[in-house]
């Protein structure tokens, strides 16, 4: 029994870190409806400038925060004012894509800044420690959990008493009834930024100090957790991101207790499945609140593509078709089959989150699911390599489709949160079923691709073969979007009510949807593992997902050749910025920051 | 160096391919420009420090190197690419060291998914692929153009469990381990030599690798009521549990594999790591000329810093593709042929390094058992803590 007790301590313990993140999230959804994926970074500055100030400064720990806070604030501020007012009026999803930008420009800064390396922030509070059941806690849990729930207090205090806080909040409610009541929405803005980049930085700087390490790769894990115990308590709901943070740290810990450390994160992401599928406001959401995203058709803003002739696709695609007959290289050709996988990704991507407006975080689960199907199939039951990838792609339509119909009743941004959260779990149970998956050992010795007996092994065949299959499942969608269907489909997206009201029932066209775009993202999966010859839980990872909504983003939501066009530029861009070595992936942060600032809409618009 | 002029690049492939391969490396062969090696690692990503600690101990060899006269006369170079461990460009960077003329081997990459995916294209483009950190007992059953002086886990872990079990006199032990393919690979050898030395193992828990928090993990192994702790780490988590498992009171006797040998395990870990027991393939006080030789260059290169683990891998992977090249010239076949011919050269790993030909890695890595006294690795003296 008394290691339940520390079971839940330990719990409580970890669950105080995460509310530290979480808090800042809730404020800046609260707000502006806006799922900051930038506060991870944030936080990572803070550790970093905490780092300068403890080690290199010897600044006392009231003046080291105080120093983190100000600094951080400051990047808050800049990024509101550069990032984010610009897009302020384009379709919402286009701050979500400039966060996503930011975050890989500041990551990138403090990577060249201070080396990848990690590096120990010692704590600067006495070492003493308090026994509780079998185990022990320091001052600095206490500081964490008073930081944590001080700041929610005065958060609360601050949005319900004081005046910048009711502007705060009827800004949240409705931005332009608010402008007309004379709210300067923009201050509102920067306070909230301010403020919540402030405590993103602190809370960095003290779990840096926590665990006595900081290193450039804490950032992407600060925002997931994050955004779980934010969802959890309900998005922009300060005091229930406290809550929600604390639930998941116990999730997590008995679920170590229960069933060991390597499911520690199976359970965080089915809790959030669960609160959402069940409370999608959140646990401490009152039936009174206005729904989270009341507006319909405002998630993508409609705008009008550009009306590419058909003589010159045909000519992009006769010139692409004859390529390998010239002597171009084989990393030029190997460059373009990865955008050709990508291009299938995305074509998946874009159907599902550009036509019928579920935007999907989580879309490498369903390559995984593809990948695993063809390469389990060709090498331990023997089936010819091409029957396996199209059985990669049944599989990854019907599994895919049915791990996310439970969140078809969600819109919105609870949408990419469920569909991250399932994306997960399909890569954690990768890893841990293990007498089919292999789990962390992987699958090598795939077989190459092979049609009809043939072998493609050479560059030009395997180019020639993924090009092909990328064009059929572009020429496919797009006679599907010309249908009914398609009409269907954007119906939905750009009012589900309306569309009810019409007759359409929601579940079987979202179905339909995923079906279609889980099969194309399934091939391409099953492609990539014959391709590779080796795959395990590792090889399709969030980082695919994210960048499969960039290109979608990029190339204009629902655009077919949009998507094939945003994959060739995301795959090509850090290719030809190589020659800037590790500058690259921030110069790549930087064009997409400026894409999306002129063309909020996509390079070609969304259909 | 590590920028390749994109031009150069370009013409260079055209030549290959329309002069075909051989005529263009036979010209190749005269010019004074350096002798030059593909490299495919993670600069960029969550990788990136241990790109950044290759570099470090490929320059240091690189300098010894051209020191000592270079290759033949010629200078060896490197051409690092960023994969950042992912297997999508890795094979792009695969393709592109392929058919670049000017590359005679490559070296890399990190990850086993990054490293194994390019395999293919290395094994049919005909270019050794040499993986000195792929530790994953199918990297050199790619083919005959992979190679591998990564410390064989079947070789490293009987060790690890002898001093464990038979020196430190452990009967009964929790293993932590990372859960990725090195991390399995290395607990399951682990854990058979445990018990064969007669010792039990009472729980096993794998962690992924961005894991931070160990706390609930270390009330089950406290419930295990083990009298060991064993880290199957790197120096980063590792640190981690060490420092958390002080905290929640555990009082056990921690002995860690050789990948938390690193200035970084002591920095990070503090008070918490001392009397940690590691193996490890050198150590600072290690007689042998070559450790010696390593650890005062590094030092006098990088400001007085302390060489780890993966700053020696790359060391000794330079020096290696150094005495192939040295061998086998620049044609890529004759290189892979010189990995079979290559004897006895000279290793901080190895102490001499030759490789088995059938299974195209080393073995007999060196071994040392340390302790952490006063903040410092030494050489363990035989007394209990």
């Amino acid at each position: 029994m008394s290691s339940w007790l520390d079971y839940t301590i330990n719990g409580l313990i970890v669950g105080n870190v995460y509310a530290l993140v979480a808090v800042g999230l809730a404020l800046i959804f609260g707000v502006s409806r806006l799922i900051n994926f930038a506060q991870g970074s944030i936080y990572l500055v803070g550790a970093y400038i905490g780092w300068v100030a403890v080690v290199q400064l010897h600044t006392p720990l009231p003046l080291t925060i105080i120093v983190v806070a100000l600094a951080a604030a400051l990047v808050g501020l800049i990024i509101e004012r550069f990032g984010l007012r610009p897009l302020q009026n384009s379709a919402r999803i286009a701050p979500l894509l400039a966060t996503i930008g930011i975050s890989f420009v500041l990551d990138q800064i403090v990577m060249l800044t201070f080396s990848p390396n990690p590096r120990a922030l010692p704590s600067q509070l006495p070492d003493v420690r308090f026994q509780v059941g079998n185990g022990t806690i320091g001052p600095l849990d206490l500081l964490i959990a008073g930081v944590g729930l001080t700041s929610a207090l005065l958060l609360f205090v601050f949005l319900r008493y004081s005046k910048l806080g009711w502007a705060v909040r009827a800004t949240a409610q409705d931005r332009d009834a608010a402008m007309q009541m004379g709210v300067d929405v923009n201050r509102v803005n920067q306070a909230v930024f301010g403020i919540a980049a402030a405590l993103g930085g602190v809370s960095g700087m003290l779990v840096g100090m926590y665990y006595n390490q900081i290193d450039t790769a804490m950032s992407l894990q600060a925002t997931l957790k994050g955004v779980v115990a934010e969802v959890v308590g309900g998005a922009g709901n300060v005091p229930g991101a406290v809550v929600g943070s604390l639930l998941l740290g116990l999730v997590e810990s008995y679920g170590v207790a229960v069933f060991g450390t390597s499911y520690r994160n199976l359970f965080a992401f089915l809790l959030l499945v669960l609160v959402l599928v069940l409370r999608p406001n959140g646990l401490f959401a009152s039936a009174r609140q206005a729904p989270p995203e009341p507006l319909t058709g405002t998630f993508i803003a409609p705008s009008r593509p550009v009306r590419i002739p058909r003589w010159a696709l045909l000519i992009a695609v006769g010139g692409f078709a004859i390529l390998p007959l010239f002597p171009v290289s084989f990393y030029v050709l190997q460059t373009l089959i990865n955008a050709w996988l990508l291009g299938m990704l995305a074509l998946s991507l874009t159907l599902v989150a550009g036509t019928i407006g579920q935007v999907s975080l989580g879309h490498a689960a369903l390559l995984a699911i593809g990948a695993y199907t063809s390469a389990l199939l060709s090498s331990s039951f023997s089936v010819p390599v091409g029957l396996a990838v199209i059985a990669g792609g049944l599989m990854s339509a019907a599994l895919g489709t049915t791990l996310i119909s439970p969140s078809f009743r969600l819109r919105g941004h609870y949408v990419s949160i469920a569909t991250l959260a399932i994306g997960e779990i399909v890569s954690l149970v990768i890893l841990n079923w293990e007498s089919v998956t292999r789990g962390p050992i992987g699958i090598s010795g795939i077989p190459p691709l092979s049609l009809f007996g043939y072998d493609l092994i050479s560059a030009s065949s395997v180019y020639w073969f993924s090009f092909a299959v990328m064009v059929v499942l572009a020429l496919l969608q797009g006679r599907l979007l010309n249908s009914h269907l398609g009409r269907s489909f954007r119906a939905i997206r750009d009012d589900d009510i309306a569309a009810r009201a019409y007759g359409l029932s929601l579940n079987r066209y979202k179905s339909l949807a995923f079906i279609f775009g889980g099969f194309a993202a399934g091939v391409s999966g099953a492609i990539a593992a014959h391709l590779y010859s080796y795959i395990n839980h590792e090889t399709f990872n969030t980082q695919q997902s994210i960048l499969a909504l960039t290109v979608v983003i990029l190339g204009g939501l629902g655009n077919v050749v949009g998507a094939v066009v945003g994959s060739v530029a995301l795959v090509g861009l850090p290719e030809v910025f190589r020659i800037a070595a590790e500058y690259r992936i921030l110069i790549y942060g930087i064009v997409l920051l400026l894409l999306v600032r002129f063309r909020p809409q996509g390079l070609l618009g969304t259909i | 160096m590590s920028n390749i002029d994109r031009r150069t690049l370009v013409k260079g492939s055209l030549a290959a391919m329309m002069a075909g391969a051989a005529f263009s490396r036979a010209a190749f062969a005269q010019s004074s420009e350096p002798i030059l090696l593909g490299v495919s690692g993670p600069l960029t990503g969550p990788n990136a420090q241990y790109g950044t600690q290759w570099k470090q101990g490929f320059d240091l060899a690189l300098d010894e190197i051209q020191a000592a006269g270079g290759i033949n006369g010629r200078k060896l170079a490197y051409s690092f690419e960023d994969s950042q461990s992912d297997p999508r460009q890795s094979v792009a960077i695969a393709q592109k060291f392929v058919s670049d003329p000017r590359i005679v081997m490559e070296l890399g990459d990190f990850s086993s998914p990054a490293s194994m995916a390019a395999s293919p294209i290395y094994q049919r483009g005909g270019l050794v692929q040499f993986g000195f950190t792929n530790s994953h007992p199918d990297f050199t059953k790619g083919g005959d153009f992979m190679w591998s002086t990564s410390v064989s886990q079947a070789d490293e872990q009987p060790l690890l469990a002898q001093y464990a079990v038979k020196r430190l006199g452990l009967k009964k032990l929790a293993v932590l381990h990372l859960n990725t393919d090195w991390g399995r690979t290395s607990r399951d050898y682990f854990v058979k030599a445990a018990k064969e030395y007669g010792a039990e193992v009472a729980v096993t828990e794998g962690y992924i690798a961005e894991e931070r928090d160990f706390r609930s993990t270390l009330v089950r192994v406290r419930d295990a009521n083990p009298d060991g702790l064993i880290l199957i780490s790197y120096y980063s988590d590792g640190a981690l549990i060490a420092r958390q498992a002080r905290q929640v009171g555990l009082k056990q006797t921690i002995c860690a594999a050789s990948s938390v040998y690193s200035p970084k395990f002591l920095e990070l870990g503090g008070e918490a790591v001392e009397d940690v027991h590691l193996g490890t393939r050198y150590f600072p006080e290690d007689p042998r000329p070559e450790v010696q030789k390593f650890i005062a260059g590094f030092k006098k290169k990088y400001n007085g810093q302390e060489p780890d683990a993966f700053n020696a891998y790359a060391y000794d992977a330079m020096n290696m593709a150094a005495a192939v090249v040295k061998i086998g010239g620049t044609d890529r076949r004759a290189i892979r042929d010189a990995f079979t011919k290559v004897r006895d050269v000279s290793s901080v790993i190895f102490g001499t390094a030759t490789f088995d030909v059938e299974t195209r890695r080393v073995k007999g890595a060196m071994n040392a058992e340390l302790v952490v006294r006063k903040g410092q690795f030494a050489l363990w003296d035989g007394k209990p803590t």
